[in-house]
């Protein structure tokens, strides 16, 4: 009878010790095992990040040098073409511009008004805007407005005419009304 | 046979009880257990410590590198797009038509008997070329004849610098008008001609050539 009491105590102990055994694996794993392992895969997954962003970020300045090398020219041209507009409203300072250029080709009390202004369909001319101006010749030689139209191209590549109209003063056949529609583009500022 | 005696049975018995005591031995293997996890757990703790270490001077590293690394996007894609917009630029810069060279060539092909009374020009849109109205008065024996030399001789002009000139009277109509012309009195034309061509350079193949101009006058 009193083996098999101390077989029951027994058991007793081994079950105690067997919850013992469990209650201990499992504060192992969730407190001190768990949280140290999540914790070393975060700041092996930050370093992995960090180390591929190192690496490509030598790639990435190597990339920059090598495209600053050959963009030289078009950053110069890009430069060059900048210049030429003015600052400011563009209704502020291309009427007077156009009518010195048009006076310093003998042609007389050209007038520059503003169409309209509408934006580029192509995404890289986004910073970009296509003035319409009509220009008014009230009168001029055909000849010298030839060489003024020429100038005119020459000098202003940002600029294109795509109307004109030119018409015999019906008192004075020798000398014509010119009406010319241009498109100027301009950088937004 | 010898006989053994064993007076200590019952101390030996209870000393071998607790020696199997399983609580005792349940706590013993615990302990041993906990042992083992101690030592598992330090391992990996000196690792994931490794690990932080090793996080840090990256860190810095990046740290040092980073505005470097921004800068350096940035004006990659700065300059990306200013390679772009003056490619686009250059583009509409070099598709321009330039309305010099056709006044020029028009003015060639204006004889003293004919005279413009007014042009209109335009670009059409997406690049399909140039539509011209010349609009005018010509003066001659027949003086339709001398209004077809005009539009023959622009044919011929405009051929030599653009593709697909097409010159066509829209209006040919006989004035009632008699003009003199060097001392020799002469009747007049109003004609209105459409020209159509394509700014780019002439091809062999697409060349309009000149034609046989015999004068009829």
């Amino acid at each position: 009878m009193s083996a098999v009491n101390f077989k029951k105590e027994q058991i007793k102990k081994i079950s105690l010790s067997a919850m013992g055994f469990v209650f201990l694996l499992y504060v192992y794993f969730s407190f001190f095992l768990g949280p140290l392992n999540r914790s070393r895969n975060a700041m092996t997954a930050a370093m992995n990040d960090k180390q591929s962003k190192l690496n490509s970020s030598k790639d990435e300045m190597s990339k920059a040098s090598t495209l600053e090398h050959q963009a030289k020219s078009a950053t110069t041209r890009f430069a060059a073409l900048k210049k030429l507009n003015s600052e400011g409203a563009p209704i502020a300072w291309f009427p007077p511009r156009i009518k010195v250029f048009f006076a310093n080709e003998q042609i007389d009390k050209a007038v520059a008004r503003l169409e309209n202004s509408t934006p580029f369909k192509e995404a890289e001319m986004a910073g970009w805007m296509k003035y319409n101006w009509m220009i008014e010749i009230p009168q001029a030689d055909y000849s010298a407005l030839g060489k003024a139209m020429a100038d005119l191209e020459n000098a202003e590549p940002l600029l294109s005419i795509t109307k004109v109209t030119i018409r015999a003063l019906p008192e004075q056949g020798q000398f014509q009304t010119v009406d010319l529609v241009a498109t100027n583009f301009i950088q937004k500022k | 046979m010898a006989l053994h005696l064993n007076l200590l049975h019952e101390e030996i018995l209870q000393q071998r009880q607790r020696q199997r005591d399983p609580l005792k031995i349940g706590v013993m293997v615990l302990i041993a257990l906990g042992g083992v996890l101690f030592v598992y757990y330090m391992f990996n703790a000196y690792r994931t410590l490794e690990i932080k270490t090793k996080l840090s001077a990256v860190e810095r590293e990046w740290a040092k590198v980073e505005p470097q690394v921004t800068a350096a996007q940035k004006r990659s894609a700065e300059l990306t797009d200013i390679i772009k917009t003056t490619r686009v630029l250059d583009e509409y810069i070099e598709n321009r038509f330039f309305w010099a060279p056709f006044l020029q060539k028009v003015s060639r092909c204006v004889a003293p008997n004919t005279q413009l009374t007014s042009i209109e020009g335009k670009v059409m849109d997406e690049n399909k070329g140039i539509s011209v109205s010349i609009e005018g008065v010509a003066a001659g024996r027949e003086p339709r004849a001398a209004a077809e030399d005009l539009r023959q001789m622009l044919v011929e002009q405009l051929a030599q610098s653009y593709r697909e000139v097409k010159i066509e009277f829209k209006g040919l109509e006989d004035l009632d008008t008699i003009v003199n012309v060097g001392g020799s009195n002469m009747a007049m034309a109003h004609y209105t001609l459409t020209v159509t061509f394509n700014p780019g350079a002439p091809t062999k193949t697409t060349a309009v050539q000149p034609p046989d101009r015999a004068p009829r006058r």
